[in-house]
């Protein structure tokens, strides 16, 4: 090779800057290029191409850590094509934990070529302030009812309406935080546990969490909603800022420390894997006794209520799709699927754990990309004959909630839990 | 500090070179910057050598328009499939173009009154498989990367794996190709019949040619009728000598396995406790053993094959009854390659392979090599074709890379001299090719300069592959 003299453009020297803490470098090393990842890279069987592949990627890290490229936009290109979907890391037959070798280039891309201004001011200014955030949204909230074109309680993404037809849903008039300020007392409760929304629950989904409380709560389970909590720190960290994920951690770990709970439940399976897994990283080994008590809300269910006698199961013919997050990075999809079980007339669908493409700024980058697998998607719910197709993430809920509204399916999306609310209050009512 | 340059179209091809390709293929086929390069730069060995350029052709006038420039301006070029190959096929040693064929990924027809298919060189071998299977069709050549690597690749460097017993290997499979010649015309070997016997057999000199002689832009397989179903056996033997015993008494009894696979001690030990896999500390040699066929010829079997192990004084012998017990006893043979790690972080693994009555030998050498305790080698394989995995674990201190290489050097030579050959499904490589000499005599090597010679008079296709350097 012969000897290089960067030019102006590349002298992004920065670039050669030491990133993070340098666990990724051993980490870049343990992959043995085997090329397994190309089985189960949701981006990958869509393109064919190695730069849009774990080991594609660990190879252009590599390179960085060896000082043998800069940062550029092509190199972010790369770095921003990974779903993080972690599936790479679950087959890898070297244990190559890719989470930590991605997170390096995101911080890597960050610190070298900047976050756009208006993410970037959205993590460091909008998303640690909870008031300010509802204020902003709650502005939103009233102006959405002038955009044209509803239907079914979706609306048109208004900067995406010239990409395409995205039905994206309405924000609600009121938070989830603000409508369950209060926490209802359970006499002789069984357990207290902290309620997590995340944002999506939180400013669009309000009926998850009216959902989450309403059940635990009939299984006599106290549910608080801690009003100072933030966003998890997943957008931030997808766009590489360490640093606001960081302070969003800091800040939620107070909240949540400072109470007595008995457990944490989220019903968000992204929200649920940073809090549980990314903060042991971001906060470090002191948080292993908090991490130890979060749940996703099925997984909460079927570990501490199990049966449940009582409720009898609705008729309607439920499917369930495994949110990449919680099958592939946590193992959990036998315990959603126990708890429909118990609610529903439930039905499996061929490759329920396909990703959905939903997903952070993914779906903008590559919408083409995400259409095509929400596409199969689509398919997969439509072949399994369900009436419902339920999920235990709120971003998966979103898009194929799109899905199937642009294809004017009469298939309905949900979360699990509220099958199986509703499965218990149909019971009550009967009798 | 040493940058990779990032910008080498100049230097590759000349700028009227790589904008004359531009124009023959489109923007989007010819990738030059660095972070592509970078990603068509390894295979599965790890090795790494920085290509050009990459074409990243849908056609075989896209092939063969590609090869006309490089073969006039004499720039090297490489095949790659998913780029998973264990001997460095499609490593850019000495720069140039490489060849993205994973785009080439259509199945162009399946035919199952002729028992044939008709792929482009992209396809992943599983999905081939899968697709077939529909038809109530079965494609036999199962190496394990099946799921990952392309059957060009599989033809490329002649891909076995665990049905070669009873079913042979992809070269068996393999009825016509449309290949790619350097000079960018376009030849079609063999005929898409079952048999075919017109003139000399120039499919079989492409298959297992690795990217030395042209480029595969389309393959014809044969198919079989899909067997019925799979039964599948676990033998556990105190003796390793017992096992292999039982392995060849199982065929004396004229019944051919599907597969035969054998682990040895090393390799036992190196699995127990991987990821909750138990086994008995007796253990010392362990066969596992599937069956094919219809549900009355595979019962009649197995307890043939039951009452065999018992004779060689198996400790025990487990049949699976259900699809879950059948995947926990193939998942001890799945998890071998992660688990040898265990032994030491660097592994040289050689798919040596000997005649059946010469196992024996064959492992008692490997003893030998560990009863020194430098570096240990584990051994596993597809017994049933003497073709054993022989694993090289050595560790980062200062020498053990040497012994290494010497034991893989002794290892090597011992196989010749018991009538053996270096490389039973991985192919050469540049990582075997200092070995040729070993096997093949001066006048064969000779002759098969000569094939190169008239295939590739300047020496375009893969340089640095299969012969040894000079």
């Amino acid at each position: 090779m012969k000897k290089y003299f960067p030019s102006k453009r590349d002298l992004r020297l920065k670039g050669l800057r030491l990133l993070m803490s340098d666990d990724w470098k051993e980490e870049v090393s343990k992959c043995s290029k085997c090329g397994k990842c190309h089985t189960v890279c949701p981006v990958f069987l869509e393109t064919h191409d190695e730069s849009s592949v774990a080991r594609g990627r660990i190879s252009l890290a590599e390179a960085l850590r060896d000082q043998q490229i800069v940062y550029t936009g092509k190199l972010r290109d790369y770095v921003y094509t990974c779903k993080k979907c972690m599936r790479c890391s679950k087959v890898c037959p070297s244990d190559v934990e890719y989470e930590k070798i991605i997170s390096a280039l995101l911080h890597g891309v960050a610190e070298n070529m900047g976050i756009p201004l208006l993410p970037k001011i959205i993590f460091r200014y909008i998303l640690p302030r909870r008031i300010l955030f509802d204020t902003l949204l709650k502005v939103s909230s009233k102006l959405q009812r002038f955009i044209p074109m509803k239907k079914r309680g979706q609306m048109r993404h208004l900067p995406l309406l010239f990409m395409g037809k995205r039905w994206i849903p309405t924000l609600a008039k009121k938070s989830a935080l603000q409508k369950f300020r209060k926490t209802k007392k359970i006499k002789n409760p069984r357990m207290r546990v902290g309620f997590f929304t995340g944002c999506l629950i939180n400013y669009i989904y309000v009926d998850v969490a009216e959902a989450v409380i309403e059940v635990l709560n009939k299984m006599d389970i106290e549910v608080v909603v801690p009003q100072r909590q933030l966003c998890c720190g997943t957008p931030s960290s997808t766009m590489g800022d360490v640093k606001s994920s960081k302070r969003l951690a800091e800040e939620n770990r107070k909240v949540f420390e400072s109470l007595e709970l008995d457990a944490i439940v989220s019903a968000c399976a992204t929200c649920t894997k940073s809090i549980k897994k990314d903060y042991l990283r971001t906060l470090g080994p002191s948080w292993k006794h908090m991490s130890d008590k979060i749940y996703d809300i099925s997984e909460f269910i079927d570990t501490f209520i199990g049966d449940m006698p009582g409720v009898k199961p609705l008729e309607e013919k439920v499917t369930y799709h495994d949110p990449c997050h919680l099958a592939w990075v946590r193992n959990i999809s036998e315990e959603p699927r126990s708890v429909l079980k118990k609610s529903s007339r439930f039905v499996e669908m061929d490759k329920a754990d396909g990703c959905c493409g939903g997903g952070g700024i993914f779906t903008i980058i590559h919408y083409d990309l995400t259409l095509k697998m929400l596409e199969r998607k689509v398919d997969s719910i439509e072949r399994s004959g369900a009436a419902t197709v339920a999920t235990n993430c709120p971003g998966c809920v979103m898009q194929i909630a799109d899905g199937l509204a642009s294809k004017n399916s009469q298939i309905k999306t949900t979360h699990s839990i509220q099958i199986l609310q509703e499965a218990l209050r149909e019971s009550e009512t009967k009798r | 500090m040493k940058l990779f340059k990032r910008k080498t179209r100049e230097e590759a091809l000349g700028r009227k070179g790589v904008s004359e390709l531009v124009r023959l293929l489109g923007k989007d086929k010819v990738l030059t910057e660095i972070e592509d390069r970078l990603c068509y730069s390894y295979d599965g060995t790890k090795q790494k050598a920085l290509p050009d350029i990459v074409i990243r052709p849908k056609t075989t006038s896209d092939v063969s328009a590609t090869l006309k420039v490089a073969d006039k301006q004499r720039i090297p070029v490489y095949s790659r499939g998913a780029g998973t190959g264990l001997s460095g096929g499609a490593v850019p040693l000495h720069g140039g173009i490489i060849f993205d064929l994973k785009g080439m990924n259509k199945i162009v027809n399946i035919c199952p009154e002729d028992f044939t298919a008709t792929v482009e060189p992209g396809v992943v071998t599983k999905h081939l498989q899968d697709e077939v299977t529909r038809h109530g069709l079965f494609y036999p050549p199962d190496p394990s990367s099946a799921a990952f690597s392309t059957i060009g690749g599989n033809v490329a460097e002649c891909a076995g794996g665990i049905t070669g017993l009873k079913y042979g290997v992809t070269r068996d499979y393999i009825l016509a190709m449309e290949i790619v010649l350097p000079d960018g015309s376009v030849i079609n070997t063999g005929r898409k019949t079952l048999r075919s016997v017109t003139g000399y057999d120039l499919t079989r000199l492409f298959v297992g040619s690795e990217g030395t002689l042209g480029i595969f832009t389309k393959i014809t397989v044969k198919l079989i009728p899909k067997p019925e179903r799979v039964d599948t056996l676990a033998a556990f033997f105190g003796e390793r000598d017992d096992a292999i015993d039982a392995a060849d008494l199982v065929v004396e009894n004229t019944i051919v396995p599907r597969t035969l696979e054998f682990m040895d001690h090393m390799t036992i030990s190196a699995v127990r406790g991987f990821g909750g896999i138990t086994l008995d500390d007796n253990v010392k040699a362990l066969l596992l053993i599937d069956i094919d066929g219809t549900g009355e010829n595979i019962k009649h079997d197995l307890s043939i094959v039951e009452r065999v192990c018992k004779e060689k004084n198996a400790l025990k012998v487990k049949v699976a009854e259900t699809e879950k017990e059948r995947n926990a006893i193939w998942s001890v043979r799945r998890s071998i390659s992660p688990a040898l790690y265990n032994i030491a972080n660097h592994k040289i693994n050689e798919d040596v392979c000997v005649p059946r009555s010469k196992i024996k030998e064959l492992l008692q050498k490997v003893d030998k090599i560990n009863e020194k305790q430098e570096v240990y080698v584990a051994s596993f394989g597809h017994i049933g074709d003497g073709n054993i995995h022989v694993n090289i674990m050595y560790t980062d201190e200062p020498g053990q890379g040497e012994i290494a290489e010497r034991v893989v050097q002794s290892v090597m030579e011992e196989v010749v001299t018991l009538g053996g050959t270096i490389s039973g499904e991985h192919g050469i490589g540049n990582k075997k090719s200092q070995f040729m000499e070993l096997e093949i005599s001066p006048q064969e090597l000779s002759i098969m300069k000569k094939f190169k010679d008239f295939f590739d008079p300047k020496g375009i296709m893969n340089p640095g592959k299969l012969f040894p350097s000079t």
